[in-house]
């Protein structure tokens, strides 16, 4: 890591605590009258009692002063007092943190168990020869591991999604499982799994893509011909494939954190994530800013201690940069992988098509609730407005959305894919934000709603097209017929303009249309939490949300939003699947 | 009379494997010179300074103490901008035919850079001279609409050598190139290469490690043994006949240790 990106990464933590210092700065809005509201309900907004609690509150302030009050009690462990209950805010982000921390360890345990079983058809096909094999006979020796896609499709199921199908199945129709709050080792189950899944998807994708190819280097052959049992191979594969992985599982620790604002809001667990979003709806920003201060720094420690188990892994070697994973094997070429995504989005763009033909926003109080039936092939919802076309006109809106979003980060990838040593170390930093906690604090400081929730998300989306770019970049940079362009007397603007810039800008947007759909999944779990769209707003998270609380009566209107959701994410891990690079979700330059 | 190409005491260092190791000199105070009308070989085996050298003659880096002077002007005392000015007098060819072109280019347009980067693009004149450059090197008008890998190797190495010429040079840096080429298509890439030195007067700075070719096409050769010139001497006197022909790398190291 050079000095730069050193200086690039520090530089941007620095400008994300800030940014939490100065939220009630920028959030720009008079907090005054809120905060009158919800300390007492009778009073009146005088312009008195409305000075009093500014003056109270500091907001008089600039703010820089603003910022160096907040710093300072930082630094004594002073992180002030909630505007609404007046209450220290330190004691209940410590008691939210306990609780997140006990509910983010049991995920990490079903995590490892997703994982591990998810390696186990790689392992056992590996210390047979099977890898070892199918390369000597230079045929297929790419094809992708069966275990690496079902991986990839567990990982790419968001959160609140799987919380909500997992609530509505195990909690509420077989009654198995509490469904709510956090009281004995039963409540916990439900949640773990729900941030657990996703996250073992993750984990073990990663790992089933790495171990082919380690699989298929040449001391496999030597020891397993020296009689070295089966055992031992395999574990060394694994310590061999884990120092290129683990700053990988630093962004497993991140999408955890993000994971449990959503999961803890849907199961009702009062831990750090949930009171976040409370917050953050509530305009309580000093709690806001301890809640998010904290999900911040677990996810720095856990990729911290990622970091230092790598140095410890390797040693003395990592210095030569000797080490590197051999390159994955590629999915085959050829018509048969375009098959899933190309069925997959042909069964959106009907459903989305048929639902834009009707109306998404009558109310007819009088079929509230209706089951499926030929006036309303997907049933209503609770105010009787029909679900298809709801989700057909929630789609047109996000995919809007969704298009600009890309726009934004590929423009953005683009500059600053040309300082790549600036990229990896903001890259870093934008990785280790999830998306949910982005939102939460731009919800804070804009208020919650579309324009929102698209400004927290392409906050977010750049780094991978950024990392691409740069490599792009660098590999033209380094081609040999720019060193022939010097010689005929080319300017650096020419180079650059004619040669560089058209070699990048067409894969990198390639890229950034594979990405959209992720895009839209995000934009939607920002709605499912009240951050995005707002009523009567059609838009999918926000239409899951809403027919939650009709579940028993009324489950095709939560399940076909579902449905959609799910499609949608199948539809982009399996294009994320056709570009190399893409695959590896958000990955910096300097991992 | 002077010579076109003078290079003086030239060296080129690059940095250790860390900070404290001392830097390597890849070229240790090499002089020579190159008259028009001549061809000059530098030999030596691989990890000798052969590419560095060439690589600071063209300037495409700046060598590290030295001078070199062209056509009476000192280019390593110029600034980028004045040097922009004098370089298409002094172009190279590179040993890869495939990645000295632009993969994404198609042919016409590779050749017509040079001409519209130098700022002598003409609507009339321009197609004309692609279409000339192209009849010089010995290729059919219907490849102009061809990209790179769509061409043979040989095919490929007479585009960089038609593209070194619309810069209208004097001197060409020819950095290995046919030691990619197929046997039976080198002669006929060499053969050109002669044919044009004689037909325009072209100075040849000429990298290889293949004796053979040596012998048959330079007139002076200059062998380098770690970063210094162990001797210059004239093509023919290096192998009398009747002698055996070093052919490796190996061997040229033990005839430039004799």
């Amino acid at each position: 890591m050079s000095i730069t990106t050193a200086t690039a990464r520090a530089a941007a933590v620095l400008t994300v605590v800030a940014a939490i210092g100065l939220l009630p700065w920028l959030s720009g809005r008079d907090a005054a009258l809120s905060v009158l509201r919800a300390r007492s309900a009778e009073q009146e907004p005088t312009e008195e009692a409305l000075a009093a609690i500014r003056e109270d509150l500091g907001l008089g302030a600039g703010p820089l002063s603003l910022l160096a009050r907040w710093a300072g009690g930082l630094l004594r462990g002073d992180l002030g007092h909630s505007w609404v209950s007046g209450a220290e805010v330190l004691p209940s982000v410590l008691a939210g943190l306990g609780v997140s921390l006990g509910l983010m360890a049991a995920s990490l345990v079903v995590a490892l168990l997703v994982a591990v079983a998810l390696c186990v058809p790689t392992v056992l096909r590996g210390v047979r020869g099977v890898h070892g094999g199918s390369r000597r006979r230079g045929s297929r020796g790419g094809t992708r591991e069966g275990g690496g896609a079902v991986a990839g499709m567990l990982a790419s199921v968001p959160e609140f999604l799987l919380a909500t199908l997992l609530l509505v199945v195990l909690g509420v129709w077989a009654g198995l499982l509490p469904t709510s709050g956090w009281q004995g080792p039963s409540s916990v189950v439900l949640p773990a799994l729900a941030m657990g899944v996703p996250a073992g998807g993750l984990l073990g994708r990663l790992v089933a893509d790495a171990l082919p190819a380690v699989f298929a280097e040449r001391w496999v052959g030597l020891w397993r011909a020296s009689g070295v049992s089966a055992p031992r191979v395999a574990g060394a594969a694994l310590r061999r494939s884990l120092p290129a992985l683990l700053p990988q599982f630093g962004l497993v620790a991140v999408a955890v954190t993000g994971g449990a604002v959503a999961v803890e809001t849907v199961f009702a667990v009062p831990g750090i994530g949930r009171t976040a979003l409370g917050a953050a709806k509530a305009q309580d920003l000093p709690l806001l800013q301890g809640a998010v201060l904290a999900l911040l720094l677990v996810g720095l420690t856990a990729g911290a201690l990622a970091h230092l188990a790598r140095l410890r892994l390797l040693g003395p070697g990592l210095r030569d940069a000797a080490l590197a994973l051999p390159a994955p094997p590629r999915a085959p070429a050829g018509g048969a992988r375009w098959l899933l995504p190309a069925a997959l989005g042909t069964v959106l763009l009907v459903v989305v098509g048929w639902g834009l033909t009707r109306d998404p926003l009558t109310v007819d109080v009088a079929t509230r609730l209706a089951a499926p039936s030929w006036a309303h092939p997907l049933g209503t919802d609770a105010l009787g407005r029909d679900v298809l076309a709801r989700l057909g006109h929630g789609a047109a809106a996000t995919v809007g959305i969704a298009l600009a979003v890309c726009l934004f980060s590929y423009l953005f990838a683009l500059v600053i894919g040309f300082l790549p040593e600036v990229s990896a170390g903001v890259a870093d930093v934008a990785n280790a934000l999830p998306p949910v906690i982005v939102g939460v604090l731009v919800a804070a400081a804009l208020g919650p709603g579309a324009a929102g929730a698209s400004v927290a998300v392409a906050l977010v989306s750049w780094p991978p097209l950024a990392a691409h770019a740069a490599a792009l970049v660098q590999e033209t940079r380094a081609a040999g017929f720019l060193t022939a362009q010097k010689a005929i007397g080319s300017t650096r603007r020419w180079v650059l303009t004619r040669h560089v810039l058209p070699s990048v800008a067409g894969p990198v947007a390639r890229h950034a249309v594979l990405r959209l759909p992720g895009v839209a999944l995000a934009l939607a779990s920002l709605g499912f939490l009240g951050l995005g769209a707002q009523p009567p707003a059609p838009e999918w998270g926000l239409l899951l949300d809403e027919s939650r609380a009709y579940v028993e009566r009324a489950p095709w209107a939560a399940l076909a939003p579902a449905a959609a959701l799910a499609l949608l994410a199948g539809f982009a891990v399996s294009l994320s699947t056709l570009t190399p690079g893409a695959g590896r979700a958000r990955t910096g330059v300097g991992a | 009379m002077t010579p076109l190409l003078d290079v003086r005491d030239l060296t080129v260092r690059y940095p250790g494997r860390n900070r404290r190791s001392a830097p390597v000199r890849a070229v240790d105070g090499v002089s020579f010179e190159v008259s028009a009308g001549e061809t000059l070989a530098l030999v030596g085996a691989s990890g000798s300074g052969k590419s560095s050298t060439a690589a600071a003659v063209l300037l495409l880096r700046r060598p590290d103490g030295g001078e070199v002077w062209f056509d009476g002007r000192e280019l390593t005392a110029l600034d980028e901008a004045a040097l922009r000015a004098v370089r298409p007098a002094v172009q190279p060819v590179f040993q890869d035919p495939y990645g000295s072109l632009s993969p994404r280019l198609r042919i016409r347009d590779a050749l017509a850079e040079p001409l519209r980067v130098q700022k002598r693009w003409d609507p009339v004149a321009g197609p004309a001279r692609v279409a000339e450059l192209l009849d010089t090197v010995g290729l059919d008008q219907r490849l102009a609409d061809r990209r790179p890998h769509e061409l043979s190797g040989g095919q490929c190495q007479r585009v960089g050598i038609a593209r070194a010429l619309a810069s209208e040079p004097r001197l060409l840096v020819l950095d290995e190139p046919v030691s990619a080429l197929d046997p039976s298509v080198r002669a006929g890439v060499l053969n050109l290469l002669v044919g044009l030195q004689e037909r325009l007067g072209l100075a040849y700075l000429f990298i290889c490690h293949d004796m053979a070719v040596v012998r048959h096409f330079a007139h002076r050769v200059a062998v380098l043994s770690s970063g210094r010139i162990a001797r210059t001497t004239t093509a023919r006197a290096l192998y009398p006949t009747g002698t055996a022909r070093p052919k490796t790398a190996v061997d040229t190291r033990k005839a430039a240790a004799t």
